[in-house]
C-alpha cells in the first residue's frame, strides 16, 4: 500500500493528471477497504448537487470574454485617471487595476496576459525600474484573490458546506473576511512602490477632471457591473450563483452587443476556452469527493490531529507549521487543486487546535496567493517569463522583494485572526 | 493539425471534436440563458421553476465533463509535472507512454463503474425530475471517461510509434 501510494507520487511528479492520480488512490482505498468501487461515480454525480457550482463555469467564462475585449484596457485608462496623479501613480495604477480584475477572472493566470501586456510597457516607459515592473506585474496576478467574487473563495464555502461541520461557513462570509486582509496586502504592496521610488523624481501628474471624464464615459458600460455584482451579494439581493448568472448575461451584452470587440463567430471559441479550465477544476473536484468521502469515513483527520497534538500542543505553533507547509503546497499545486484535496484533511484538524473554519480559509488562500510566484514552481513566474520573454532566473530575482512583503502580510493575516473575522462580528 | 488530416481516422478524429466542441458550445449557452431566464423569473414574477434549477445543476455536471473531455484533447489537464524537465528527451518520451498507460487503466475504471451505476438507475426506473430517469443524466460519466480513455489510449498508441522509430530521426 505504501508502495502503491510511492508509485502515485512518482506518477503526479512525472505530469500524469492530478486526476487521474486521486481518482486511483481513492479507488485503491476504497478496494481495500471492500467497499464498491461504484462509490467512486456516486460521488461524481454529486457535482450535480451542489447550487452554488454553477458559480464556477458562469465567472469563469465572464472572466475570460472581459479578457477578450478591451475592458482591460479601460480598466487601466479609468484607474490612472482616478489615481495616476499620486506618487507612484502608474504602479499603485497596476496594483489596483489587477486586484480588481483578478477578483473578476478569479486568478487563473488571466492577470498577468490580459493586463501585464498592457502595463509592463507602461511602467517601462514612465522610468521604473524593469526587474521593479517584472516583480510587480508577477505579484499582481494573483492579488485580488481575496475580494469577492474571486473563485477560489468560491470553491472554499463549496468544499466546507460539503463537510457538514457544526460551524457554518457560508460564500458570503468568505467574501466579507476577505475584505480586510486582501486590502492589507494592496497597502504594503503600495508602500512598497512608494519606497523603492522615493529617490526617482518623476514630475508628477495633475489630478484632471477632463480625463476623469473621458474614462468614465469610455467604461460607462461597464462601470455599473461591479456596483451591481458586489452590491447584489453584499446586500444579500442575490445568491452567489445569480450574481455569476447575472455577470455573465452583462458581460456578454457589453462586450458582445454594445461594444462589438467579441464578435458572435468568436464566442464559441472564448466559451470552449474557458470550460477546458473549468473541466480541468471539476474533475478534480469530482474525484475528490470521493477520496474525502474515504478520508472522513477512515477517520483519517482525527488520527491525524492526535498524532500532531502530541507532538504539537500549542495553537501558535500549529499555526507556525500550517503556514510553511501551504507555502511549499501552494508552489507545487495550483490553488484550486490544493483546495479541494487539502480542506477536507486541514480543517479538522484547524478547528481541533481552535481555528474559526473562515479564518482558516483566509489564511489557505493568502499562503496559496504566495504559492503563485514561490520558486522554483510558482506557475505565474512562468507565465510572466514567457509573456515578457526573460529568463526565469530573472523573475525569481525581481519577485524576490514582493514575496517577502506579502509573506509579512500573510504572516499578519494568520496571527491576527480578528483582520479577516471583525467584518463578520464572528 | 498534421499533414494527414484528410486521412479517414484523422477525419473522424475532426468530427468527434467538432461534436466535443459544439456540445460544450451548446449546453454553456443553455446553462447562461436558463440561469438568466431563471432570475428574471424570481425577481420579477416572483416565480421561477424547481425543474430549471435541478436542470442547471445536472448542467453543470455535463459541462464540467465536456470540459474535462475537451481538456485531454488538448493535453491541458492541471498536472505537477515538475519532474519531467530533468529528464531526457528520450527518457521523457518513456515516462509520456508510462503515464498515458496509468491514465488509460483508471479512465476504463472510471467507465465501468459509472457505467455499472447507470445499469442500476436504469433498472431501478429511477426518476430524477419531472419524468426524467436518472440513468440518462448519469451518462455523460461513463461517455466522458471512455473518450478520455480513448484518447490517451491514442497518446500512448502515438508515444510508442515515435519511440520506435525515433532512434532513425534523432
Amino acid at each position: 500500500m505504501i508502495l502503491f501510494g510511492i508509485v502515485l507520487l512518482l506518477l503526479a511528479l512525472l505530469g500524469a493528471p492530478l486526476f487521474s492520480i486521486i481518482a486511483a488512490s481513492a479507488m485503491s482505498n476504497f478496494y481495500l477497504a471492500d467497499i464498491d468501487l461504484s462509490v467512486v461515480a456516486i460521488e461524481l454525480y454529486r457535482l450535480a448537487e451542489m447550487p452554488a457550482l454553477i458559480a464556477l463555469p458562469l465567472f469563469t467564462f465572464a472572466g475570460y470574454l472581459m479578457g477578450e475585449s478591451k475592458a482591460p484596457q479601460r480598466l487601466v485608462q479609468l484607474t490612472d485617471a482616478l489615481l495616476g496623479w499620486m506618487p507612484a501613480g502608474l504602479a499603485i495604477v497596476s496594483l489596483a487595476a489587477c486586484a480588481f480584475f483578478t477578483a473578476f477572472t478569479g486568478a487563473s493566470g488571466v492577470t498577468i496576459i490580459a493586463l501585464g501586456a498592457l502595463l509592463y510597457p507602461a511602467l517601462k516607459q514612465a522610468g521604473y525600474p524593469e526587474n521593479f515592473n517584472l516583480g510587480l506585474i508577477t505579484t499582481s496576478g494573483s492579488l485580488g484573490l481575496l475580494f469577492a467574487p474571486s473563485l477560489p473563495l468560491i470553491l472554499y464555502g463549496i468544499i466546507v458546506q460539503q463537510m457538514n461541520l457544526s460551524q457554518s461557513v457560508t460564500i458570503d462570509d468568505m467574501f466579507v473576511a476577505g475584505i480586510l486582509p486582501g486590502l492589507l496586502m494592496l497597502l504594503l504592496l503600495i508602500g512598497w512602490s512608494l519606497h523603492v521610488n522615493r529617490k526617482v523624481a518623476r514630475p508628477l501628474e495633475k489630478f484632471q477632471w477632463q480625463k476623469v471624464k473621458v474614462a468614465v464615459r469610455a467604461s460607462a458600460w461597464e462601470l455599473p457591473m461591479p456596483f451591481i455584482v458586489l452590491g447584489g451579494i453584499y446586500t444579500g439581493f442575490f445568491a452567489v450563483s445569480e450574481a455569476a448568472a447575472v455577470t455573465v448575461l452583462y458581460v456578454l451584452i457589453v462586450e458582445v452587443f454594445i461594444h462589438k470587440e467579441v464578435t458572435l463567430i468568436r464566442l464559441p471559441d472564448v466559451m470552449r476556452d474557458s470550460m477546458i479550465l473549468v473541466g480541468a477544476i471539476l474533475v478534480i473536484l469530482g474525484v475528490s469527493l470521493a477520496s474525502t468521502n474515504y478520508v472522513i469515513d477512515a477517520d483519517i483527520p482525527t488520527k491525524l490531529f492526535n498524532t500532531i497534538k502530541e507532538y504539537v500542543s500549542s495553537k501558535l505553533t500549529f499555526l507556525i507549521l500550517l503556514n510553511i507547509f501551504l507555502l511549499i503546497l501552494g508552489a507545487l499545486l495550483d490553488i484550486f487543486s490544493a483546495l479541494v484535496l487539502m480542506i477536507p484533511l486541514l480543517l479538522p484538524i484547524a478547528i481541533g487546535y481552535g481555528i474559526d473554519p473562515v479564518h482558516l480559509g483566509i489564511i489557505f488562500l493568502a499562503n496559496m496567493q504566495l504559492g503563485y510566484f514561490t520558486p522554483p514552481v510558482g506557475m505565474n513566474l512562468f507565465i510572466a517569463s514567457h509573456r515578457f520573454q526573460k529568463p526565469v532566473m530573472q523573475l525569481y530575482k525581481a519577485t524576490l522583494p514582493f514575496f517577502f512583503i506579502l509573506l509579512g502580510a500573510v504572516l499578519i493575516i494568520t496571527y491576527w485572526p480578528s483582520l479577516s473575522l471583525s467584518l463578520l462580528g464572528r | 493539425m498534421s499533414d494527414t488530416s484528410t486521412q479517414p481516422p484523422n477525419r473522424i478524429l475532426t468530427i468527434i471534436a467538432r461534436i466535443e466542441d459544439g456540445l460544450l458550445v451548446f449546453l454553456l449557452s443553455t446553462m447562461i440563458f436558463l440561469a438568466g431566464m431563471q432570475i428574471i423569473l424570481r425577481n420579477v414574477f416572483s416565480t421561477g421553476f424547481t425543474e430549471t434549477d435541478s436542470l442547471l445543476k445536472i448542467l453543470v455536471l455535463w459541462v464540467g465533463m465536456l470540459g474535462a473531455v475537451v481538456a485531454t484533447r488538448e493535453r491541458r489537464h492541471i498536472s505537477i509535472d515538475i519532474l519531467s524537465r530533468y529528464l531526457s528527451e528520450k527518457m521523457r518520451q518513456y515516462v509520456e507512454v508510462v503515464v498515458d498507460i496509468f491514465v488509460v487503466l483508471v479512465c476504463i475504471l472510471l467507465a465501468t463503474h459509472s457505467m455499472r451505476m447507470l445499469l442500476v438507475d436504469f433498472e431501478a426506473k429511477t426518476i430524477a425530475f419531472s419524468g426524467v430517469p436518472t440513468w440518462l443524466l448519469e451518462s455523460i460519466l461513463p461517455i466522458a471517461f471512455t473518450i478520455i480513455s480513448l484518447r490517451y489510449l491514442m497518446y500512448c498508441w502515438q508515444g510508442i510509434g515515435k519511440l520506435l522509430k525515433g532512434d532513425s530521426s534523432t
